[in-house]
């Protein structure tokens, strides 16, 4: 066996290991559930939008059954300066299809059919209408698209749509009075239209296809010029077409005017949505220092916090990117039906845990430790070229209100546990 | 009725040569040409006005009938010029524009109906088909491209919107939703959810054709028609650049000439071809 017969065998060889090793790859057909929404980087999910309140309504609904997602978030002071600002946004779902229809979308009490401005620094809450539309179990967020930015996903929880999809209807009343089905209206009439041009295009066509087409006619081209490929007939054909398509043409646009006599222009202004009334806050905070723990897992920075407010307060919980660290205190705050997989219960730990007096400063060292910022991906911002953080610290007064103040502060990289 | 007889007898084939030339028309017609179309001036045509396309809630009054007429007439003058120089055959836009048809179709069935669940009204495409036969008519009856260039290819441009009214009218009807007027289509455009395509997406009803006496639609027609009529002089020569054929030959006394006539090459003797210094045929 020589040289040649071995290199043979090795590509023959290669080729089929490689072949082995690959077929996994195209029979796995396990569908995908999620979006891909970690694979954004960290600074998109920590520094632009800060989520809070996320409540998927109706984890199950039945289909035409409406359900809602709602919530709020707060526009970072932090935002990034490689992200556009939001000067047009548009708050979005995050769905695999269109698995709901959207019935309705507002922003602080507005509709918002199309894009607008939002300030940063500021909070907005969002109600979200859905009809159930296609069933199956589905990973649903709340989306904030930032023109030139582009869409960041919020928290994904799950919601069950159940029943049959062909028992879906969406019946809306126009102002003419009539009533559109969402699903089918002008389906029938377009490919109507569109079977009728075809079956004309391919008569077209076929005329010539039914006589030599290619061959034989470049030959007698090439011999003689196109005095005898000229046919009489077909000039004669071409005429009777061209008015028939102008006449025919000339019907159906009239007859469309005549049916829908009444008509708009797409609606393309601009959402102007103001932003919800800052609330009083009498807690006011600061990052001093932040660091994250690369072995550890753990983001650490340390806070000065001052009470201005005639209670005491005690923090409970810090959220970033749509996962929730809290500790013993804030998890008896945690809604129940949030998704379980974004929740580190025990994830936030304090040198400091009990309540801030009124008219007290104090400097609290906050450890948010867990492996949702690996498996989140979250730990992504130490190859970021602007290595910060930001998210929001709650807190609660005495007789129960919860206080809101957003964080941020650049992060420096702990890669050792004796740097720690 | 034809003068079919008349030219298979000046081609000068055999009957079965003349059989054969039939196979190879059907063989090369639609396995290999239409499909080709398909894959090429679909995927073209996708990258250039794809959205207007595909959604209703992009269907606006001035730049859908702009960009749709002025995408969809490149591969039909180019197409046009193939059929039409090469063959006499006036059918270059049709086959063009009904191969678009079709990839579009099969898209939509699998891609935006069986895969992403989206209903076939809210990614309907519109239809050039009428456009496209005026365009080749008028090949035909003037037998002159640059006539065709400017009468063509302004009507081209010119129906596309009449045409598509009889199928997207009714999506002009207004309605009100949460105290807000809307289209039908921009409610379409809102209840079914595309994750990534927000609204801001949509390039509509922007720019200053708008303000010129709210006749939008009739002043983006004349201006997509008087662009159009440019678009096919371009891709008429495109046209005409990809399908020129031609060879060199040098003669006994060393003398280069560039023949286009490309049957002539089949006709010389052995010895002849010896002499061909390089090109292509």
């Amino acid at each position: 066996m020589n040289a040649k017969h071995l290199f043979k065998h090795f590509v023959i060889g290669f080729c089929g290991v490689a072949t082995l090793a690959l077929t996994p790859v195209f029979v796995d057909t396990t569908p995908a559930f999620a979006h891909g929404e970690r694979s954004q980087e960290p600074f998109l999910r920590m520094r632009t939008v800060n989520w809070y309140d996320t409540e998927w309504v109706g984890k199950t609904t039945a289909i035409n059954e409406v359900t809602e997602l709602k919530g709020k978030f707060h526009l970072s002071e932090d935002w990034p300066r490689a992200v556009v600002k939001p000067n047009r946004t548009f708050i979005n779902v995050g769905t695999p299809s269109s698995v709901f229809v959207r019935l309705s979308s507002k922003v602080n009490g507005e509709p918002m059919f199309v894009s607008g401005p939002m300030e940063i620094g500021r909070d907005y809450e969002y109600i979200i209408k859905l009809k159930a539309r296609l069933p199956g179990h589905h990973h649903i967020h709340p989306m904030f698209a930032v023109k030139d930015a582009g869409p960041i996903a919020g928290p994904g929880g799950w919601m069950d749509i159940t029943g049959n999809y062909s028992d879906f209807t969406n019946p809306i009343k126009t102002l003419t009075g009539e009533t559109f089905d969402s699903e089918t209206m002008g389906t029938a009439t377009g490919i109507m239209w569109h079977l009728f041009w075809a079956a004309v295009a391919i008569l077209w066509v076929g005329w010539y296809m039914i006589r030599p087409m290619y061959l034989i006619r470049a030959r007698v081209l090439a011999a003689y010029g196109d005095e005898i490929l000229l046919d009489p007939m077909d000039r004669k054909f071409g005429a009777a077409m061209l008015v028939f398509v102008l006449v025919v043409v000339t019907v159906g646009y009239l007859a469309a005017d005549a049916r829908h006599p009444v008509s708009v222009p797409l609606q393309a202004g601009e959402a102007k949505i103001k932003p919800m009334p800052i609330k009083p806050n009498p807690m006011v905070v600061e990052v001093i220092h932040a660091e994250y723990d690369v072995p550890g897992r753990a983001l650490r920075f340390q806070l000065r916090a001052t009470n201005n407010g005639t209670e005491p307060v005690t923090i409970g919980e810090f959220t970033t990117a749509g996962i929730r660290f809290t500790n013993a205190f804030g998890s008896t705050k945690l809604d129940p039906n949030y998704p379980a997989e974004l929740v580190a219960a025990a994830g936030l730990t304090m040198d400091r845990e009990s309540a801030i007096e009124p008219g007290q400063t104090v400097e609290v060292n906050i450890e948010s430790k867990d492996v949702l910022w690996e498996v989140q991906r979250l730990v992504d911002i130490l190859h970021d070229p602007d290595q910060r953080f930001a998210g929001l610290v709650m807190s609660w007064t005495e007789s129960g209100e919860r206080l809101i103040n957003p964080v941020w502060a650049p992060v420096l990289p702990v890669f050792t546990r004796l740097g720690a | 009725m034809f003068r079919t007889d008349e030219i298979i007898k000046a081609a000068k084939l055999p009957p079965e040569g003349v059989a054969m030339s039939r196979h190879i028309d059907y063989i090369y017609f639609i396995p290999i040409l239409f499909v080709t179309i398909i894959g090429t001036f679909h995927m073209h045509f996708d990258l250039l006005a794809g959205d207007w396309d595909f959604w209703i809630d992009w269907k606006d009054r001035q730049w859908w009938p702009i960009v749709t007429p002025i995408t969809a007439i490149t591969f039909c003058a180019a197409l046009q010029y193939y059929n039409w120089v090469n063959y006499r055959q006036p059918f270059g836009a049709t086959i063009c524009i009904l191969a678009l048809l079709a990839g579009k179709w099969v898209t939509i069935w699998a891609a935006w109906w069986w895969w992403s669940n989206y209903p076939v009204n809210f990614v309907m495409p519109s239809t050039l088909l009428p456009s496209a036969i005026v365009l080749d008519c008028v090949l035909l009856l003037t037998r002159n491209w640059t006539l065709t260039a400017v009468i063509g290819a302004w009507m081209f441009a010119i129906l596309f919107y009449p045409t598509n009214w009889a199928i997207f009218a009714y999506s002009h009807t207004p309605l009100v939703v949460d105290g807000t007027l809307l289209s039908w289509a921009d409610y379409m455009g809102f209840a079914y959810i595309r994750t990534g395509t927000p609204e801001y997406i949509r390039m509509i009803e922007v720019g200053s054709l708008r303000t010129f006496g709210g006749h939008s639609t009739m002043i983006s027609s004349f201006f997509a028609a008087f662009a159009s009529s440019l678009m096919y002089i371009l891709w008429w020569q495109f046209g005409k650049f990809f399908c020129t054929s031609y060879f060199y030959l040098t003669d006994d006394r060393d003398k280069t000439t560039k023949v286009y006539d490309v049957f002539a090459y089949a006709t010389l003797a052995h010895s002849d071809k010896a002499k061909l210094s390089g090109g292509k045929a």
